[in-house]
């Protein structure tokens, strides 16, 4: 019984955030219940009118993305009760969590959407394959491999596909991975069952997905190098800090940056960065005879640790 | 059908501890060959004469047994490391008995023993509020905040206590997010954070004629503009201020293939860029930063690392502290220091220990604690708390609850403390938990929703849960990690996908901790 009891809490939370809002709002004075108004390290963009990988939607019963160019259609009862968090330091995205709407969601699974950013990726995959096989190579001795990693297609698109399931909480996960824009996308269905799992994936078949031919800007990692460099300036911070600042910028066929998402950083260390980012100029990148827009990575102030080294 | 058999051999004990002779006839008619049509059938039975207790998962709540899981262990007394305990290196006892001491110390303004309380504070010592299961652990069942009035802590003419404070409530310290405009309201372009103490020594008959108002706790409720936070335990402290960075970094890249969405990072030290690990937001470097932080900011007592007495940080803003409630103690700063001169003692080792500050005692004493002993068979027996084990690290709670960080680096302390397990069941991390369980408050790196992975050892004995205490019961606790912003929604969401029994296999390993 808890299971529900705790769904109904929640939603009756979400409801008496909602009542705190609108009296905070009349009377002008209290805060809301409930929301992040503080925020520590978080992600932002130079512009609003570029897509950003954290900011789908989820509307008309679809999660759509514009920068993944990606339409996923729900079932008619599913829904997003819970956003993810901003993006991480090591650029990995909780883009979408779907469940169903109504009580009785607790059996019937989830379905978790991320991507993993292929600029700062702690774990040394340059493609869907080699994540899922990292996976695979280190999946806890609690699961067992139902299905190793192979080839699938979804509408029209190339995923590797994984199955587990842990015997001891009969639980059973279908991962789907596929590279789109600079980012491996994952699919993660969770369920108790294999058939309502089989049943959740179904809707990936009707998914509008991009061109695998791949859209512009091109992705380029490590673009913003001495070779391809002809002015920069560092970025001059008002205090010390340590975090990593995980930046993705996009270069326009002339070789200025037009356009810079910052994954995690601090708002002093977006001013600063986005100070010095203005005035770096690049080559303009050609292929096949004609300049085209870059998209690269950039990691400011400490250095992440990678998978590969820190692994023992 | 090995898992099956487990199941059935707990719902057997089920059984025959709740369902009537004749309906456990009438279930043994039905044939032990088809378990799984038997537990259906065992179910709808027991729905029907037990719908809730056979059937749903509860919170087993507090431990029985020995404080700690340590035979010998009393309220008063933890136990120290082994090593410690064996007195190696020679003298080290004495310097844990002698801060256990001090950690129990009432303190007073002027005038007596132990000088230097206020002029703001939330209690007088800090065994008062690290107190459960022992002296070193979190808030105690009957809160010594409440008392604090009634027991002459403070002067009931000059403070009232808040609503918040209760009698069987959790102990608590109370942060104003947001400074706030002049009409009351919070601005939140202006963020504050720091601590707003209880309790004033206005009053006192030993304060002078230092007055000083309390904060508008009122106000700041009404507004929503006010969080708290319970005393975290220090059992097992030195294990984690022992763990090399290189060592939680390697564990960070281990939970680099987890699908549940987490993904951490650390806390660092804003001047030397290592990874801090104590406080709740992992805003502490070192045992030493976080007595010192305490003994200043709870009991208002200056020490060597914090010199200066603390105003409230809107009293700050409006000149600090009056005059007439500084150096209240009469013996100048830092109220707290090195003691160049003690008593002649016979033993050498209890000699020195009157040395250090209070500080360093306390610091020296929550170092050498010895780490919660987890229970192999209570509550729920151990096949049981073996299988919510299991569960725990198959439906993702071990990825940021990581049971086991190995090792610690040698020790230049004591042989315990070196080259240990710590099977703390957090991975040090801060990660976002969302607008549930958001408070607000930035500290170093994390931000308003970032907290340090909670260490789980100790837990079976731990009364009040989440950063807040908002809760005593372990389901709300666990339901609680889910909302927006959370990296942890994906991972309760397997535990509420699991069944009631095996929910319940993983509470009763949980308060096997």
């Amino acid at each position: 019984m808890e299971p529900v009891c705790s769904r109904l809490a929640a939603l009756l939370g979400s409801c008496m955030l909602s009542i705190a809002c609108v009296q905070g709002a009349s009377a002008g004075a209290a805060l809301p219940v409930a929301g992040i108004v503080v925020k520590g390290a978080w992600s932002s963009t130079s512009d609003s009118l570029s897509a950003v990988p954290e900011r789908g939607t989820l509307t008309d019963q679809a999660y759509r993305n514009a920068y993944f160019d990606l339409e996923y259609s729900l079932s008619r009862d599913w829904t997003q009760l819970y956003d993810g968090p901003p993006p991480s330091d090591r650029g990995y995205y909780v883009l979408a969590q779907l469940e169903p709407a109504g009580l009785s969601q607790n059996s019937r699974g989830h379905v978790l959407i991320a991507a993993q950013d292929m600029f700062f990726a702690s774990i040394p995959a340059k493609n869907a394959l080699e994540l899922i096989n990292f996976y695979k190579e280190h999946l806890d001795v609690d699961y067992r491999i139902e299905s190793a990693p192979a080839e699938a297609r979804f509408a029209g698109h190339s995923f590797v596909r994984f199955d587990y399931a842990s015997p001891v909480a009969k639980l059973h996960w279908r991962l789907l991975a596929t590279e789109i824009r600079c980012h491996i996308v994952q699919f993660i269905f969770t369920s108790g069952s294999v058939r309502q799992i089989e049943s959740l994936m179904e809707n990936m078949k009707t998914m509008k997905l991009p061109n695998e031919a791949g859209p512009t800007p091109v992705c380029i990692e490590n673009f913003a190098n001495a070779e391809n460099l002809i002015e920069r300036a560092d970025p001059v911070f008002s205090e010390p800090r340590f975090n990593p600042v995980p930046v993705r910028i996009v270069i326009d066929t002339q070789g200025r940056v037009k356009h810079i998402h910052f994954l995690s950083a601090f708002p002093e260390q977006v001013n600063s960065i986005s100070d010095a980012l203005s005035q770096w100029r690049f080559k303009p990148y050609v292929l096949d005879g004609r300049s085209v827009e870059v998209e690269t990575g950039i990691v400011f102030g400490r250095e992440p640790h990678s998978t590969a080294s820190a692994r023992r | 059908m090995a898992n099956y058999a487990n199941h059935f051999k707990l719902l057997s004990q089920f059984r025959e501890q709740l369902i009537p002779p004749e309906a456990q006839a009438q279930a043994q008619e039905m044939g032990m060959k088809k378990p799984v049509e038997f537990a259906s059938a065992l179910v709808l039975s027991t729905a029907f004469i037990f719908p809730l207790a056979a059937l749903s998962q509860a919170d087993p709540g507090i431990r029985p047994g020995p404080i700690n899981g340590q035979p010998g262990a009393s309220p008063t007394s933890p136990l120290p490391l082994a090593s410690v305990g064996s007195n190696s290196p020679t003298g080290i006892l004495d310097f844990f008995d002698n801060g256990l001491g001090r950690f129990q110390e009432q303190e007073v303004v002027s005038g007596g023993a132990n000088n230097g309380l206020g002029p703001r504070f939330n209690l007088n010592s800090c065994s008062g509020c690290h107190a459960q299961p022992s002296v070193g652990g979190s808030g105690p069942p009957n809160n010594p905040e409440f008392q604090a009035i009634s027991a002459g802590i403070a002067s009931g003419a000059t403070n009232t206590l808040p609503s918040f404070i209760t009698a069987h409530g959790p102990t608590v310290e109370a942060r104003f997010p947001f400074f706030t405009n002049s009409n009351g309201a919070p601005n939140t372009s202006a963020p504050n954070g720091g601590v707003e103490n209880i309790f004033t020594v206005s009053g006192r008959s030993d304060a002078g004629s230092c007055s000083l108002q309390q904060p508008n706790f009122e106000q700041a409720q009404q507004n929503n503009n006010i969080i708290f936070r319970v005393p975290t335990p220090t059992f097992g402290a030195g294990l984690i201020e022992n763990i090399d960075d290189s060592t939680l970094i390697a564990n960070q890249a281990g939970q680099a293939g987890n699908n549940f969405g987490i993904n951490g990072t650390f806390n660092r030290n804003g001047n030397d860029g290592t990874i801090a690990r104590f406080g709740w937001k992992a805003q502490n470097k070192s045992l030493l930063l976080f007595a010192a932080e305490a003994y200043n900011v709870e009991m208002g007592i200056t020490n060597e690392i914090f010199a200066q007495e603390r105003p409230l940080p809107q009293e700050e803003q409006a000149g600090g502290l009056p005059a007439n409630c500084l150096n209240l103690s009469g013996n100048g700063y830092p109220e707290d220091a090195t003691n160049f001169q003690v008593s002649a003692n016979s033993d050498q080792g209890a000699q020195n220990a009157q040395v250090p500050s209070d500080i360093v005692l306390f610091a020296e004493f929550m170092r050498l604690l010895a780490p919660p002993v987890p229970s192999m068979n209570t509550p729920g027996g151990e096949e049981s708390i073996s299988n919510g084990f299991a569960l725990f690290k198959s439906i993702g709670c071990s990825t940021c609850h990581t049971p086991a960080i190995r090792s610690t680096q040698p020790s230049n302390v004591s042989a315990s403390l070196g080259n240990a397990v710590v099977r703390a069941f957090s991975d040090f991390e801060i990660h976002h938990m969302g607008t549930g369980l958001a408070d607000n408050i930035s500290q170093g790196g994390a931000g308003g929703d970032q907290f340090r992975t909670a260490p789980l050892w100790g837990l079976g004995q731990r009364i009040f849960l989440l950063h807040d205490g908002r809760t005593t019961n372990l389901l709300t606790a666990i339901a609680a990690h889910r909302s927006s912003g959370s990296e942890a929604t994906q991972v309760e969401e397997n535990f509420a996908s699991l069944k009631a029994g095996q929910q319940q296999e993983i509470l009763n390993f949980l308060r096997s901790l």
